[in-house]
């Protein structure tokens, strides 16, 4: 049985197109990350999976129950980290907790889950007074108490500093090893990218990509660049370098010549370009998954625009 | 029962609040003066007729059926809009529960919020009047308590749906305010006004049958009326001319009269409240995005 099930899923405000036909499915036992830059539709989404908010099309089924028909037992087994919460600015953090585990009636204990995510300091303190990123942990033992069979983050790593977010990934690891399947939502690549199996590329409503980071990195012609200096650069030799086998795009950057190698050996590349201008120097970058995801949310853009 | 989970926090959360307490102390202290000015007042003023303990009673109705609306205002209505506006509502729906059962819970944690503070007034200002009069009748005024903090839990009921039909306080407010302004303020005449127009322009000399039901409409009039058909030895015991009293206690006293006109209809009105601010509250609080 998927964890997650979206089939169709269309969510339109007036003539505003949040969720644009959305088909997805989550296995269990994943660490999956969904990924789109702001506004593309990440949130909407999630609030659907926990009934906050009503598609106008298709259908969101999570842990086998009905997102809208059955939210009471899909809340029961999922653990939520929302998007734009407020916490009770009057009540503590252990009450925080401890009215968390009183609704989801567990026997959990409330210290032991601030210390996890490093709050017991600040345990007696009105919530109201933490910092972003000690909201985001309290807020995250919310999520962990009862143990939940699918952890919901969106946007987990907000208002961490880099050690927090990095222990936001250790403690999704932990719950994925006791086969916890975890859906979180980031802007940011390289979160997503240190933890994720599988990952899915959302833009402006739509699913640009799901794959396997490996999948993702194979998948993209963009896998190395070749920075090249030439001793005479210009629009001539730059026809003539695109028209080179192997090479998929070339442009002229900084003065150097700036080429995606495709299909053939680097060097076979070097070699053909220092017959068209001899080579002084040139260096190799490895694309970033930064670099992919900022190509698959901007120039399919720039392609429909 | 993830309601009462739901109840509980919400209290907690108002005792730690420094408006709930604020609140009480108003009451308490309008509570006191004003039991002091009713029993005074006769003397100072020359009057034959002595204050009693049961005119005192229907002399706070008259002082709760306007604090109570108010009250009831200050303390729900942002119990929903504003977890909405602020964004708590999705932490407390990430949890295992319902709409409905938050819903429920709201209303319960506020009306108890409301009964608490009002509770404490009452007592207190009940005790002085006692005290002043060196008259208590226990089994009356438990009675005359019991029935106007279900009237407080009536009110939160209507504020906590008016709050529940918007994601925004102001809205709310304006709402809240509205409703108080229409049914407390002006609910009195616009009957009136309803009569006058119908009637081509002229107040007839006798008035209709509808129009008392009419003004029962009015949630503290329904109030009023609810402790005089429960309380009937009340009105009879205060004199010929209770304080606060008025169209209630004349058809109390003539018992020919068909139901609609009698002061029964009140409870039947305060139940309406509650049913018709549930359903309301309820559908558009379930049917609407967060």
């Amino acid at each position: 049985m998927a964890a997650i099930e979206l089939e169709g899923l269309t969510k339109r405000y007036g003539d505003v197109v949040a969720v644009d036909g959305l088909d997805l499915t989550v296995e269990e036992g994943e660490i999956f990350g969904f990924l789109g830059p702001n506004g593309a539709g990440k949130s909407t989404t999630i609030d659907i999976l926990l009934d906050f908010t009503r598609p106008t099309g298709g259908t969101a089924s999570v842990l086998g129950h009905d997102a809208q028909s059955e939210g009471l037992a899909v809340r029961q087994r999922t653990g939520v980290l929302p998007d734009a919460y407020h916490v009770y600015d009057r009540l503590s953090g252990r009450r925080h907790v401890e009215f968390a585990i009183e609704m989801k009636g567990v026997d959990d204990d409330p210290d032991a889950l601030l210390e996890r995510v490093r709050v017991a300091d600040a345990a007696d303190r009105p919530a109201g007074g933490y910092s972003k990123g000690m909201r985001q942990r309290l807020v995250l033992a919310m999520a962990l108490a009862g143990d939940p069979d699918l952890l919901v983050l969106d946007e987990p790593s907000t208002g961490l500093d880099p050690n927090g977010a990095r222990e936001m990934r250790e403690i999704i690891r932990e719950e994925n090893a006791r086969g916890t399947t975890v859906f979180f939502s980031s802007h940011i690549m390289e979160q997503v990218e240190a933890v994720c199996d599988r990952v899915a590329i959302i833009d402006r409503g739509r699913l640009v990509a799901v794959d396997t980071i490996d999948g993702l990195r194979d998948a993209t012609e963009t896998g190395e660049t070749l920075y090249v200096y030439v001793t005479a650069l210009d629009e001539g030799v730059l026809e003539r370098v695109r028209g080179l086998d192997g090479v998929g795009r070339a442009a002229i950057d900084e003065g150097r010549l700036r080429v995606t190698v495709d299909g053939v050996s680097k060097f076979a590349v070097l070699h053909a370009i220092d017959e068209i201008a001899p080579v002084q120097d040139f260096s190799v970058v490895e694309s970033s998954l930064e670099d992919l995801f900022v190509r698959y949310t901007t120039e399919k853009q720039e392609v429909e625009a | 029962m993830s309601w009462f989970a739901v109840a509980k926090k919400d209290f907690r959360d108002a005792v730690q609040s420094r408006a709930l307490w604020a609140l009480v102390t108003v009451f308490v202290v309008l509570s006191i003066v004003s039991t002091y000015a009713y029993v005074e007042a006769p003397a100072l003023l020359g009057s034959t007729t002595a204050a009693t303990f049961g005119g005192l009673l229907l002399f706070t109705v008259g002082l709760v059926g306007l604090f109570v609306p108010l009250a009831a205002i200050v303390v729900c209505y942002k119990s929903l809009a504003g977890e909405r506006e602020l964004g708590s509502i999705k932490l407390l729906l990430s949890l295992p529960t319902t709409r409905r059962r938050v819903f429920v819970g709201k209303v319960v944690g506020r009306a108890a919020v409301l009964a608490f503070g009002l509770g404490v007034g009452l007592l207190v200002g009940l005790g002085v009047g006692a005290a002043l009069l060196g008259d208590l009748d226990a089994a009356a005024a438990l009675l005359f308590v019991l029935i106007t903090l279900a009237f407080a839990a009536v009110y939160a009921t209507i504020v906590v749906g008016i709050s529940a039909a918007t994601g925004s306080t102001s809205r709310a407010t304006t709402l809240a305010l509205g409703f108080f302004v229409v049914f407390e303020l002006l609910w009195d005449v616009i009957p009136m006004g309803i009569l006058y127009v119908l009637e081509g322009f002229t107040i007839p000399s006798t008035m209709p049958d509808w129009l008392y039901p009419l003004l029962q409409l009015s949630p503290s009039s329904a109030y009023l009326s609810t402790v005089v058909a429960l309380l009937p030895d009340l009105a009879d015991a205060s004199g010929t001319e209770p304080t606060q009293a008025g169209a209630g206690v004349e058809v109390a006293a003539d018992a020919a009269e068909p139901f609609y006109a009698s002061p029964e209809i009140g409870v039947l009105v305060l139940l309406a409240w509650v049913l018709v601010s549930l359903v309301i509250g309820l559908v558009l609080f379930d049917g609407t995005d967060l």
